[in-house]
């Protein structure tokens, strides 16, 4: 993997990049598993799949597959599709040639959030105070409820439990072992994103308050990082596990967990300063990059070792609202809440 | 595609079971007003609703994590607000209706809090329906019913036809002893024009002096038997900008929990414009308003409603502000 932001055509000249317009606001993206689509959800109640190869042909947009919005969206862990939630109560197995089956239709609720464990071949939705977790066969199996609804969810890295936010912290499931109870984990006030780290050994959420908490879920131990201006509603752990990327800051912002963990330690932060604030931020999937989507449009890749960025989108005044990278890293699907979807193409 | 950039207006509708807030809401969305509205109603529901964009609440009530014990917030409604904004289509207004037995104040407070929903929503105002037969025995029952009162600012008194003048005088009077600045409206079966409750930007700190007629009306009889009533203050003399900031922001410390709305008008010493503010318990938004004419009387004017007020105390505090 070979991303020079030091090289001068990276900071003089944007990279290729497909750029197609839907008239609904984006809400999520994500890459299938095998990398080769490129998905865009909308909040007119479309998916819409372009190729990961900007010079592939684009397949014309097909009809709504929800009623309302999409609300989330990932790579299906069990094939080369999609999975997706709506405010329609339904949660759909999108195939790769967009073609919708219903996985469970909750009528009257949201499909609010999704995730996905891809070795294990396991999704889990949240729906109000419960949690579903969906297996290869296609099984439902309920967790919950929780004191309140579930505001966001996660895989452990070995997918033998998940993680939901709510009110009051967070909860902590075995998925195999029913009859155990969950773990709970104790912070006042409401939870709004959940990450469990790369390495297993941590959870991070955001809080109503502007504030991140972190978890160590081995010693039941926690921290709480203040400061931000807005809500953080986007975390992320880089690959390695070193480094918890956070949203709601101009710069790249990441709390160091190496080694003793960031307890006394400030954030790193680094790149040039965007204009507004980072509003989704996605670490690369193996290597020390990562992206932020400013709530301006604007669009950075971040390189943490040489502590550079540079500009992969101008701002344009609507702000990104999905970002994924293809499982090789090579690619960056963005999406921004006027609708437009861009499909960039890291390799130069 | 053109995305408004407006803030979409919102008006909660509270009011004790069985006093109609369904039939209003119902009857708001099938008048032929061309316009389109989500509808965020309770899970308790007396009543369907007819709608193509409601959505079930559960009544999240949050406290914010910050030491401000009256700091609650709608979980629920920050989320689904969140939600309903991914929506292609957009509507020209969200009506969110409230258990019979809510405390209208974490619904109120979400908008002065969360600034997301603060970035897309407007609160428009809070209309209380109120059941002229069974007022009186509900106040007896527990604080909702006053508080719901208390907050309004908009009152739908309902069911005229179901009690006598008198009765009717007496649950009126009731009502303006608790809250003497909300517009009541008499109606039968809810039946109202949607303009003189929709879209009246009660809670835009630029039309607080729209509200003025009624707003500086005097001489309310105040019952002072009354747990939750309302108390003003006015003065010509011009306040000091400092001591106001410190006065009003320890008493909302202090005394938040109690204070449901407070709203005022002042006029700063050697300021040319007026000073507009208002809260809800201990969250208060404040700016500058219409420019005073040439000769014309500066007075300031403050509103409290609440539980427990104490006139004395309020009123030293306020006249320590004043130059």
């Amino acid at each position: 993997m070979k991303l020079d932001l030091g090289n001068p055509d990276w900071r003089q000249t944007l990279p290729p990049s497909r750029s197609v317009a839907a008239d609904a606001p984006v809400v999520a993206c994500a890459f299938s598993r095998d990398g080769k689509i490129a998905a865009f959800a909308l909040g007119d109640g479309g998916v819409r799949l372009l190729p990961a190869d900007i010079k592939e042909q684009a397949p014309a947009a097909g009809e709504p597959v929800h009623q309302g919005a999409v609300l989330s969206l990932i790579a299906d862990p069990t094939g080369d599709g999609f999975l997706s939630g709506g405010d329609d109560g339904r949660l759909l197995r999108l195939a790769a040639d967009g073609s919708a089956s219903e996985i469970t239709h909750q009528k009257g609720k949201w499909i609010d959030k999704l995730a996905a464990h891809r070795d294990k071949g396991l999704a889990a939705a949240s729906v109000g105070k419960m949690a579903l977790v969906i297996d290869k066969a296609g099984e439902i199996r309920e967790f919950g409820p929780h004191q309140s609804t579930v505001a966001a969810i996660d895989f452990s890295k070995d997918g033998s439990r998940i993680a939901c936010a709510h009110y009051g912290g967070i909860t902590v499931w075995s998925i195999g072992q029913v009859s155990l109870p969950p773990r709970r984990f104790a912070w006042a006030g409401s939870h709004v994103a959940l990450k469990w780290s790369t390495d297993g050994k941590f959870i991070a959420t955001g809080t109503q308050e502007n504030d991140i908490h972190v978890w160590r879920i081995a010693q039941a131990t926690d921290m709480r990082m203040q400061g931000y201006p807005a809500k953080v509603k986007s975390l992320s752990w880089s690959a390695d596990a070193r480094w918890l990327y956070t949203s709601s800051q101009p710069v790249f912002t990441a709390w160091p967990f190496a080694g003793k963990g960031p307890e006394g330690k400030p954030p790193l932060q680094f790149g040039d300063e965007g204009a507004g604030l980072i509003s989704v931020v996605a670490a690369h999937p193996s290597a020390e990059f990562v992206a932020g989507g400013y709530d301006s449009g604007e669009l950075q890749l971040g390189d943490i070792k040489t502590r550079r960025s540079v500009v992969l989108k101008m701002s344009d005044g609507s702000a990104i609202s999905g970002l994924a990278w293809s499982p090789d890293g090579f690619h960056l699907a963005v999406g921004n809440d006027n609708g437009d979807m861009l499909v960039i193409d890291l390799r130069r | 595609m053109a995305m408004s950039s407006s803030q979409v207006p919102v008006t909660v509708l509270t009011g004790y079971l069985g006093a109609g807030k369904t039939t209003l809401l119902n009857r708001i969305l099938s008048e032929q007003h061309g316009k389109k509205y989500a509808v965020i109603v309770n899970e308790f529901g007396e009543l369907g609703v007819d709608n193509d964009l409601v959505v079930n609440a559960d009544e999240e009530v949050f406290e914010m994590n910050n030491g401000c014990i009256c700091c609650t917030v709608r979980g629920d409604l920050i989320r689904i607000i969140e939600g309903l904004m991914k929506r292609k289509q957009k509507f020209d207004g969200i009506l969110v209706e409230t258990t019979g037995l809510a405390d209208p104040g974490p619904v109120a407070q979400t908008f002065f809090t969360d600034d997301d929903v603060k970035a897309r929503t407007r609160l428009d105002a809070i209309i209380t329906v109120v059941d002229a037969k069974h007022f009186l025995g509900q106040l007896e029952q527990g604080d909702e019913a006053q508080e719901q009162v208390a907050f309004a600012d908009v009152i739908l008194l309902n069911k005229t036809d179901l009690v006598s003048e008198d009765e009717l005088k007496k649950v009126e009077g009731k009502i303006k002893a608790i809250n003497p600045y909300a517009r009541i409206h008499k109606t039968e079966k809810s039946k109202i024009e949607l303009d003189a409750i929709l879209d009246k930007g009660a809670f835009d700190l630029k039309r607080i002096l729209e509200f003025e007629p009624d707003f500086l009306e005097h001489g309310h009889d105040h019952d002072h038997e009354e747990e939750v009533k309302s108390l003003s203050f006015t003065s010509d003399r011009p306040v000091d900008p400092d001591k106001f900031q410190k006065w009003m922001g320890a008493l909302l410390q202090l005394r938040g929990p109690d204070i449901f709305r407070s709203k005022g008008i002042l006029a700063i010493d050697g300021a040319p414009k007026r000073y507009v503010y208002q809260g809800v318990h201990m969250m208060m938004d404040a700016d500058w308003g219409q420019p005073w004419k040439d000769g014309e009387t500066r007075s300031s004017k403050l509103v409290f409603i609440g539980r427990n007020l104490d006139g004395e105390n309020l009123k030293r505090g306020f006249e320590d502000c004043l130059k």
